[in-house]
């Protein structure tokens, strides 16, 4: 999903971001991963297909494995909505000789 | 935001956070055992062509030597070039298609993909119809799987091509 979240990256997640409402479209949200129980992704929501079944989106979409392959997830899988992302130090990560 | 990062890293330690995966390997979500089948079809078949190949006598000429030998030759990189395509197709529905919960529901996939490609690597080194045979039978069971994970039910038929060996077939439509 890079340039937005790398590796190792820390994400904060208001879980109670959609008690009321849906996500909007551009939201980024942690979601259950529909393909493998207990895993969880992180993508963006690309639209709403109504019945409550939404289309998320890698940013990184060459790499991304997400609603082009598994389809449309229900709202019932959607985790929250992201709130704050840290970012790793990519010097420290990276190492002193990485041309970043 | 680093000191944030170094804080959360921090707490991460203390109480783990769940891990999100933001992207994957490229993602085509496309799987389909009917490749490493169609090697193994293919390794059959060219065990079986070498062994029909009539061998050269005393007598025989250096036109008909060379023959032999280029025939020969073309039949064994065939057969070397699908025994790898079958290591190949098998090592990517094992390390990209299926997943921890499927080796649960199946115990013996483990077992059977090693064993594949093991019979994989004897069809290649060897002219083994018996090596060859394994693996196609392989093949077959890592479908039958490959396919009730995807709920889709499977029936067994001879295949259409020269081998005419048992092949499993997805029922779809």
């Amino acid at each position: 999903m890079s340039p937005d979240l790398d590796a190792g990256d820390y994400v904060i997640v208001n879980t109670w971001a959609y008690r009321r409402r849906g996500p909007d479209i551009g939201d980024l949200v942690v979601l259950r991963d529909p393909e493998a129980e207990g895993r969880f992704l992180c993508k963006w929501i690309a639209g709403a297909l109504g019945s409550g079944l939404y289309a998320v989106r890698g940013y990184n979409e060459a790499m991304s494995r997400d609603s082009r392959s598994f389809g449309p997830v229900p709202a019932g899988l959607i985790v929250g909505k992201v709130w704050l992302s840290a970012r790793a130090d990519r010097r420290r990560t990276l190492g002193p000789e990485s041309p970043s | 935001m680093a000191l944030l990062h170094s804080l959360l890293t921090l707490l991460d330690r203390v109480s783990p956070a769940k891990i999100a995966y933001a992207h994957c390997d490229i993602p085509c979500g496309i799987y389909d055992p009917h490749h490493a089948q169609m090697a193994a079809h293919t390794v059959i078949r060219m065990v079986d062509l070498i062994g029909q190949l009539e061998k050269p006598g005393p007598n025989a000429t250096a036109d008909q030597r060379q023959e032999y030998m280029n025939k020969l030759a073309r039949y064994v990189a065939t057969k070397e070039q699908h025994a790898e395509i079958f290591k190949t197709e098998v090592r990517v529905l094992w390390g990209d298609y299926f997943k921890p919960e499927h080796v649960q529901q199946f115990p013996n996939l483990h077992d059977l993909v090693w064993k594949s490609l093991k019979s994989a690597s004897k069809g290649r080194q060897e002219i083994n119809l018996q090596a060859a045979e394994d693996m196609l039978r392989q093949a077959n069971e890592i479908a039958t799987i490959f396919w009730k994970t995807k709920n889709v039910s499977t029936y067994s038929a001879k295949s259409p091509y020269v081998t005419g060996r048992e092949t499993v077939y997805p029922k779809i439509g």
